[in-house]
């Protein structure tokens, strides 16, 4: 096993985690009211977004280009 | 950290000064627009680098091979991870419990410091490795470099400003209905995660 695999892996466990745990914040923060909090669900929202991608791109879903001549 | 917690437990019960009660969403509209300007300030640097993307005959430039995806995931984790530990920091100071605040608030900055190191290994084997460098591989070249280096001194300046945040909430400055600071560094560590989402699809992703 190649180190861009061990990254790879690790980059989907990491993501995983902060997708579930973003996604548990956001839904105990929804009705939450306030402008702060307000702004805090939307980027929780975004957060998950981005550890979805995270875990697309470990997985070799994103990012993956074929290689140069 | 215990005279901080009993500090905590103190104040719990004070009454949140007028001043304070009134100025507070003052002071939070003043760093949204502080925030505001960084995004201004990060889109004009990201539409730059589209633009000139889409202009080219084709992406990256020959020659120039494209930023290691692997690293850059693991990376993207560990700075989404901080974004979660400190908005659990918070809320942990919201329900006076300071040990765990402490605990989220040191998560987050040596998730943070982790970050800084990858962008590091990232830079040293792109100039080593690959040779690409700011001035020397094209519009390629000074755009990654000029952009995840601003975001990297974004994520520096916002570690340092967590690291004086627990000095501060252990010296008291804090009470469980004063944070206003504490409330500041989770916006501007949430906007730091949330630029790099931005960063990771454009530079890695697409």
């Amino acid at each position: 096993m190649d180190i861009a695999q061990i990254e790879r892996i690790l980059a989907i466990a990491g993501g995983v985690i902060v997708a579930v745990v973003s996604a548990i914040a956001l839904k105990n923060d929804w009705k939450t009211p306030g402008l702060d909090n307000t702004v805090f669900k939307v980027m929780l929202a975004l957060l998950c977004f981005g550890a979805l991608l995270a875990i697309f791109a470990g997985a070799g879903f994103l990012g993956t280009f074929p290689k140069a001549a | 950290m215990a005279v901080a917690s009993a500090a905590l437990d103190a104040q719990h019960h004070e009454p949140v000064d007028q001043l304070y009660a009134e100025t507070r969403d003052m002071r939070l509209i003043g760093f949204l627009f502080f925030l505001f300007s960084d995004v201004v300030l990060f889109s004009s640097f990201i539409f730059a680098y589209l633009y000139l993307r889409n202009s080219g005959q084709g992406w990256p430039p020959q020659g120039v091979p494209r930023p290691d995806v692997a690293l850059a995931a693991l990376n993207s984790a560990i700075l989404f991870g901080s974004g979660a530990t400190m908005h659990y920091a918070l809320e942990n100071w919201k329900h006076g419990k300071f040990f765990r605040y402490a605990g989220f608030m040191i998560a987050t900055i040596i998730l943070g410091a982790m970050f800084l190191t990858g962008q590091v290994v990232e830079y040293t084997a792109l100039y080593t490795k690959e040779h690409v460098t700011w001035g020397g591989s094209g519009i390629f070249g000074a755009s990654f470099f000029t952009l995840t280096g601003m975001h990297g001194f974004h994520v520096l300046v916002g570690v340092f400003y967590l690291i004086t945040l627990l000095l501060q909430s252990v010296h008291g400055v804090y009470s469980k209905d004063k944070y206003f600071g504490l409330t500041a560094g989770t916006l501007y560590w949430h906007f730091v995660d949330v630029i790099w989402v931005v960063l990771f699809s454009i530079f890695y992703l697409i």
